[in-house]
């Protein structure tokens, strides 16, 4: 149904400024370290070597991402939940499925096909999928 | 009743709760079960032991009560109405051939809801029959426009709008009347703005063209259809008869229990003054009746023909719970609020010269309703269960199982709590379980609404059957974690519902593993591994029973996060520790909310979060106080009662992922203190292990702080060290932010953020321990129970546990 009485058509209603100041933060401070193949790919190894975080070992720094890694991996993190990919528990500790939120209240989770033994390795699927889809936004090769 | 809708694939197919949290032996405790899909179910009582099913720990644990419920039962779906409103009983006063509806009303949702999903129509005030299209009504459109409708049968519905979209956040003087001899139709909205009514909307309303309308027209179909609906407030009738009842403490006033309608039209926003009149009035008679809460300054001529004035401030001294609605019109047709709607909020009038509806009571006459709200599930009873005399104290629950299937998929739990008989002997020990608490975080469905919730916990969020079947039937009424679709945040927690994320098994979105009652029951297995007895008791116990129900025990602990508390429930902690009770804060950021529970209903929970602190959402202008109790809400720190008094420790940070270790303070070796050590080197990392992020630090943290409360005399024994870069300061701490301050900084960079372990003696022989920790009860377990976690817990207790003055 279209509406009826639409909002004016302007910028605080489209919120182009906050699209605008998010692309250039995109632009410039991670895109950097992902169109450098890599970089990227050093980006990809660290994540895949630590999904999660794991505890801090006495005597030792805690386990953290470098910098590009957070920059690009809270980006990932905070997108519009509509079609946002999640980890469903299909068997516990044994199998996690992607599945697919609906964005809205009450709408349906679409459970994949797509599973994996841990929930780390089903993270690092996601962050991979998530990623692809940032490069795609950008027309960079994936 | 099943509906036929394409429901959630692999989500839990069963759920219910209970009709308390508390039970003493020969008592009875009733069930309410919700199978889905209208399957048989076995069910059984068991004992909840250890919760967690990673298998790096010592894995489930529960034991089978033998009992009477013990069997297959069929099953039968039954469904929650959510929503509030207000429920006018039947009356044939209102099958009215002409007539006026007039009100304030606020839309929230006038159109879209903060997702920007379309929310349809919603009613302000009818008599409507929704299914056979009968009566009339103030309604919103699916345009967004006031209309009103008039029912003449089954496609045979007038429609007369205004034209014009109601804005969100915009106080609106409405009204409508149709004159049956005539033919006449009148319906207006006229934005009503001042500088502050519309809290966090705009006030400077141009052209106000855009949104002021009024429709003056004609009708030759007579009036409406009678029907046997009641007269709504913020919804419709689709069906007049439920099977439901309006029953429990806070609708104590009924003398019957009135059945209520299956509702819809649900309507999100603020209304205030509503009336109606059983003829069309003019304009200025209109005014004349907006111009009063009820009819006080109203003719005598126009008194008579108003058979209905609900007046929304007659009974909200000294708090705004009273679910009873009262009508000063002369046909004192008194309502009930349904759900719960909020009571008390600021009005149409609101100045901002008060804060509290206790001050300024003429300035709070509005009600606030959601579509989402849940007082009471009303589900029929499915099996009661009589408490057996010899039950030891302790945690159990109604496990039941879809055909006797044993999944995720099939399989819930309806935990509950036994104390001990009032007359039995009691045990040195008593475990608080935080069951404000529980509700405070019942069914938040952050896995599916939140984007922030992922970079709280720095994952993905997992979804499991508990989670899809809260999602599909959004949130059950949800809870204080979370916000209602129109921004307001989720201030009332029932218990009179299945709270799926209060669950054996479950593994919490906030935590990555455990969270509240499933955590806590680590250390319910470790008590029961290390032999000791104990007994149980909840929040509501402590708040109905007070420092007594504390006295009986040498020693009071806490489970690991007993966040929300009530004013008694922190009174009765402190006068406990006053008179000489030696108290063990296993946990972190602890007593740190205002909480109050209903004055005639304990199932249900108020938590305002106020405009400080570290919070779910913040509060709207002018509503910060209960409306349970009319005092202010938010943070305990706000009103002279830092956790710090009695605990000697306050929240400093958290990080919802993993988890760090202590180290050994210099203190810990004072001979007052260096009895907790025995067994454990100075230099050993304490608790670089468990359950909960694989370390003993973790979650949420406190740290003492002698500005705000920690006793002179207090020791820290110990402090963790090493968190991550997600853990960051809370909200409450922080003034401004610049980089380089390290005290608003993370993991990495702010010394405040740490878990300091405290202890300090109290008079008559008292004492306090507080590990500052949510993770702490999560390494317990580690290495067989053989670990100085376990270790120094067990000396801390049994220190604690003998009589005479501590070293």
């Amino acid at each position: 149904m279209s509406r009826k009485h639409k909002n004016p058509n302007t910028s605080i209603h489209r919120n182009d400024s906050f699209v605008a100041v998010d692309d250039y933060d995109t632009r410039m401070y991670i895109l950097p370290y992902l169109i450098d193949e890599e970089s990227r790919k050093e980006i990809i190894a660290e994540h895949e070597a630590n999904p999660l975080y794991s505890g801090t070992k006495p005597g030792q720094p805690a386990p953290m991402y470098s910098k590009a890694l957070v920059r690009l991996i809270d980006k990932l993190r905070v997108t519009p939940q509509k079609n946002k990919l999640t980890i469903v528990e299909s068997k516990p500790w044994e199998e996690y499925k992607i599945g697919i939120l609906p964005g809205n209240r009450g709408g349906k989770i679409i459970i994949t096909e797509e599973s994996y033994t841990t929930r780390e390795k089903a993270e690092h699927a996601i962050f991979l999928k998530r990623l692809k889809i940032l490069l795609d936004q950008y027309g960079i090769d994936f | 009743m099943s509906e036929n809708k394409e429901k959630q694939e692999s989500m839990l197919r069963i759920t219910g709760y209970s009709d308390k949290f508390s039970a003493r032996p020969g008592e009875e405790i009733s069930f309410y079960v919700n199978s889905e899909f209208d399957e048989q179910y076995q069910a059984d009582i068991v004992r909840l032991i250890h919760g967690d099913t990673n298998p790096d720990g010592p894995g489930y644990k529960e034991e089978l009560i033998h009992s009477n419920i013990s069997d297959m039962h069929a099953g039968k779906n039954q469904q929650i109405y959510g929503g509030s409103y207000i429920f006018v009983p039947n009356n044939e006063l209102f099958n009215v051939n002409s007539f006026t509806l007039c009100a304030y009303i606020y839309p929230t949702t006038p159109y879209v809801d903060v997702e920007g999903v379309e929310v349809g129509e919603q009613a302000i005030l009818s008599k409507w029959d929704a299914e056979n299209e009968t009566g009339y009504g103030l309604f919103i459109n699916s345009d967004g426009e006031l209309c009103l409708r008039i029912g003449h049968g089954k496609g045979k519905v007038e429609e007369f709008s205004t034209g014009k979209p109601l804005y969100r956040k915009v106080w609106y003087k409405i009204a409508a009347s149709f004159d049956v001899n005539t033919g006449k139709v009148f319906v207006f909205q006229t934005p009503y703005v001042t500088h502050t009514n519309s809290g966090h909307g705009m006030s400077m309303l141009h052209p106000q063209e855009d949104t002021l309308g009024s429709y003056h027209g004609t009708s030759l179909m007579g009036g409406p259809a009678v029907n046997d609906c009641p007269f709504l407030m913020a919804s419709s009738t689709l069906k007049s008869k439920s099977g439901r009842y309006l029953t429990g403490g806070h609708f104590n006033y009924l003398d019957d229990p009135h059945e209520i309608p299956i509702h819809t039209h649900k309507y999100n926003g603020k209304i205030e003054r509503p009336k109606i009149a059983n003829k069309a009035l003019e304009l200025h008679e209109i005014e004349l009746l907006l111009s009063c809460q009820g009819i006080e300054n109203i003719p005598n001529e126009l008194k008579e023909v108003v058979i209905g004035a609900w007046n929304f401030n007659a009974n909200i001294t000294p708090n705004a719970a009273s679910t009873k609605i009262i009508d000063d019109s002369l046909c004192k047709m008194n309502g009930c609020g349904v759900n719960l709607p909020v009571r008390g909020v600021p009005g149409f009038n609101w100045s901002s010269d008060y804060m509290s509806f206790l001050h300024g009571p003429q300035e709070y006459g509005a009600i606030h309703f959601h579509d989402e709200s849940v007082d009471d599930a009303r589900w029929d009873v499915s099996f009661k269960f009589k408490v057996p005399e010899s039950l030891k104290s302790g945690v159990y629950a109604a496990r039941l199982r879809v055909n006797r299937l044993t999944d995720s998929e099939n399989e819930d739990y309806i935990p509950f709590f036994i104390r001990p008989a009032k007359d039995a002997k009691k045990a040195k020990l008593c475990l608080l379980m935080a069951t404000n608490s529980y509700m405070a975080y019942a069914n938040d469905n952050l896995s599916v609404n939140s984007a922030v919730a992922q970079l709280l916990t720095g994952r993905v969020p997992l979804i499991q059957p508990n989670d899809l079947l809260l999602n599909e039937y959004k949130g059950y009424g949800l809870g204080t974690y979370t916000t209602y679709r129109d921004g307001w945040g989720v201030n009332i927690s029932s218990r009179l519902r299945p709270i799926l994320n209060m669950r054996p098994k479950y593994i919490h979105i906030l935590s990555p593993s455990l969270w509240q009652l499933n955590a806590d029951l680590h250390f319910v297995d470790w008590l029961y591994e290390m032999g000791y007895d104990v007994d149980i008791h909840t929040d509501e116990d402590l708040q109905n029973e007070g420092v007594e129900l504390l006295k009986q025990y040498q020693v009071v602990m806490t489970g690991h996060h007993p966040e929300y508390i009530t004013e008694q429930g922190w009174h009765a902690i402190h006068d406990y520790q006053m008179q000489g009770g030696r108290f063990m804060y296993n946990a972190a950021n602890g007593f740190y909310w205002i909480s109050t529970l209903h004055p005639d209903n304990g199932n249900l929970l108020e938590v305002r979060k106020g405009d400080n602190g570290t919070r779910a959402w913040t509060i709207n202008p002018g509503e910060y106080c209960n409306a349970f109790d009319g005092k202010h809400g938010g943070l305990w720190r706000v009103r002279g009662r830092d956790m710090c008094k009695i605990l000697g420790v306050s929240f400093t940070s958290f990080g919802l992922t993993y988890s760090s270790y202590y180290k050994r303070s210099p203190d810990s070796e004072l001979k007052e203190c260096s009895w907790m050590f025995e067994g454990i080197g100075y230099d050993e990392p304490i608790g670089d292990f468990g359950l909960i992020g694989d370390g003993a630090a973790g979650l949420e943290l406190d740290r003492y702080d002698l500005e705000k409360g920690t006793p002179h005399r207090a020791f820290a024994l110990a402090n963790s060290e090493g968190h991550n870069d997600m853990f960051v300061t809370v909200t409450e701490d922080s003034t401004f932010n610049a980089r380089g301050n390290i005290l608003n900084g993370t993991g990495e960079s702010n010394p405040n953020t740490r878990a300091d372990i405290v202890y300090y003696k109290t008079p008559n022989d008292g004492a306090v321990i507080s590990f500052s920790s949510m993770s702490w009860l999560g390494s317990l377990s580690h290495n067989n129970y053989e670990n100085n976690v376990s270790k120094l817990m067990k000396n801390v207790i049994d220190g604690f546990m003998k009589d005479g003055p501590l070293p």
